[in-house]
């Protein structure tokens, strides 16, 4: 019939969708679509679409505070193959799974090659900042559940921890220094029930402090325990020992440990 | 041990100098970024965790840039990156949490079924396919420059779209709705 317009192709449907022709041009795509009634009915698909996928992902087109940390994030961890933390600890997150295994069975060793130790060699007074790293490696990582209880359920979980760790537990706020309550869950330490609150700053740094009973009653002032850029403040109080975990700055996380402390003595007392 | 980096680092997290141009240049396109990982992800968290990806190899990688066209490149790794990812999800298939709960990106639009329904027939798009109708219709590439930037003939990228909208349109239908609105 009219194959003077019948020079349409494929191509040129989408060109017309996509807005990429000049006005003469869509004049005769339209011209030609009149006659074409069924490509017509398609090509109004194609344009509903397209209004429809820009509608839909417009709203996430804006920037978040986060942005500024993540890119700025590789400048604190070398130049060449610098990494950013959080795929760092992703990645070794995903190392330490096995690791972690063990650390659940009670059976945490002094290294990763050897995992498979009896429970009683958990107990010596490093192994608290150890069991405190891998905790914080494997749990702070983790983008939907890093926490069994969050920080809505705060008194349920100050009563469950407490209880779990048979102690009257207090959790600490942070939030003069920056850091928020994510939540806490159960975790091994030295083989017994011990407790990880997790906190984050306005960034999503992460922030984990680590509770656990110790049962040799070995007390020990602060002390510093770095693996790699990841830093722990711990302490051994009495029958519990608690460890600071983070990877910022020792002296930020040292002002974390230090209210930790002062919070803790008084849950302790009451 | 890492006494030296207390002084440097002592105002903590991540501002703790200026950014230089590069990292400017790389800000000012996270908007952009991340709709366009989101519009290639299964679900917001996917989304986010695809854009860090994409950030941190555009940082470790920016030796390589040429200098033109930032934008074109960090969309490029992306997209590279995308497919990895899906690669190693057709190996390893799993269910996003959020998608097993039916709460995929339910929350920005003015019609939340409509907007699963869209999502539900994204996800059955090849991420090739995906890939090309995203830079084409949410970011406004021509079709040469999606063909430059994925490296195949500008052949492939018709007919990837092609194949993507109408695999989208018969998945909206099969979905038993026929209705996207019409545009105007």
């Amino acid at each position: 019939m009219t194959d003077e317009f019948n020079t349409v192709s494929e191509d040129e449907l989408h060109a017309y969708v996509d807005g990429h022709l000049s006005q003469p041009e869509r004049g005769r795509i339209e011209a030609w679509l009149e006659k074409h009634p069924a490509r017509a009915q398609e090509v109004r698909e194609w344009q509903a679409q397209a209004a429809a996928l820009q509608q839909h992902f417009a709203v996430y087109a804006h920037g978040e505070e986060g942005d500024r940390a993540l890119v700025s994030a590789h400048r604190h961890h070398g130049h060449a193959v610098a990494s950013s933390p959080a795929l760092v600890l992703r990645r070794i997150a995903a190392g330490l799974l096995i690791f972690a295994a063990g650390a659940v069975a009670g059976m945490y060793g002094p290294g990763i090659i050897a995992p498979v130790r009896p429970p009683e060699t958990a107990e010596s007074p490093d192994s608290l900042p150890r069991q405190a790293q891998s905790a914080f490696l494997v749990y702070a990582s983790e983008v939907r559940h890093p926490v069994e209880v969050g920080a809505d359920q705060q008194a349920h979980l100050a009563t469950w921890l407490g209880k779990r760790l048979d102690y009257g537990l207090k959790i600490p706020n942070l939030s003069a220094l920056g850091f928020s309550l994510v939540g806490g869950r159960l975790i091994p330490v030295n083989g017994t029930a011990g407790a990880m609150l997790m906190y984050e700053d306005g960034s999503g740094q992460r922030l984990t402090v680590l509770l656990g009973r110790n049962r040799n009653n070995r007390e020990t002032s602060f002390r510093i325990a770095s693996q790699g850029s990841l830093e722990t403040f711990y302490w051994i109080d009495g029958e519990i020992g608690y460890a600071v975990t983070g990877e910022v700055p020792r002296s930020l996380l040292q002002k974390v440990a230090d209210e930790c402390y002062r919070q803790f003595e008084r849950s302790d007392a009451s | 041990m890492s006494h030296g980096r207390d002084g440097s680092e002592a105002s903590a997290g991540a501002d703790a100098s200026e950014p230089d141009a590069f990292e400017e240049d790389v800000l000012a396109l996270m908007p952009a970024l991340r709709r366009y990982s989101r519009s290639l992800a299964r679900s917001d968290s996917d989304g986010e965790d695809l854009l860090q990806d994409c950030v941190e190899k555009v940082l470790t990688r920016r030796q390589q840039w040429r200098g033109v066209n930032l934008r074109a490149w960090a969309f490029t790794i992306m997209t590279n990156l995308n497919r990895n990812r899906h690669r190693h999800r057709a190996l390893h298939p799993e269910v996003e949490y959020e998608e097993a709960l039916g709460l995929v990106a339910e929350e920005q639009s003015a019609d939340p079924l409509q907007s699963r329904r869209l999502e539900r027939a994204l996800d059955r798009l090849s991420a090739e396919n995906r890939s090309v109708l995203m830079l084409v219709v949410i970011e406004g590439y021509r079709y040469q420059d999606v063909a430059e930037m994925m490296a195949i003939p500008i052949g492939t990228v018709m007919s990837r779209l092609s194949r993507a909208r109408r695999q989208l349109a018969e998945a909206m239908k099969d979905d038993n709705v026929i209705a996207l609105r019409r545009p105007k």
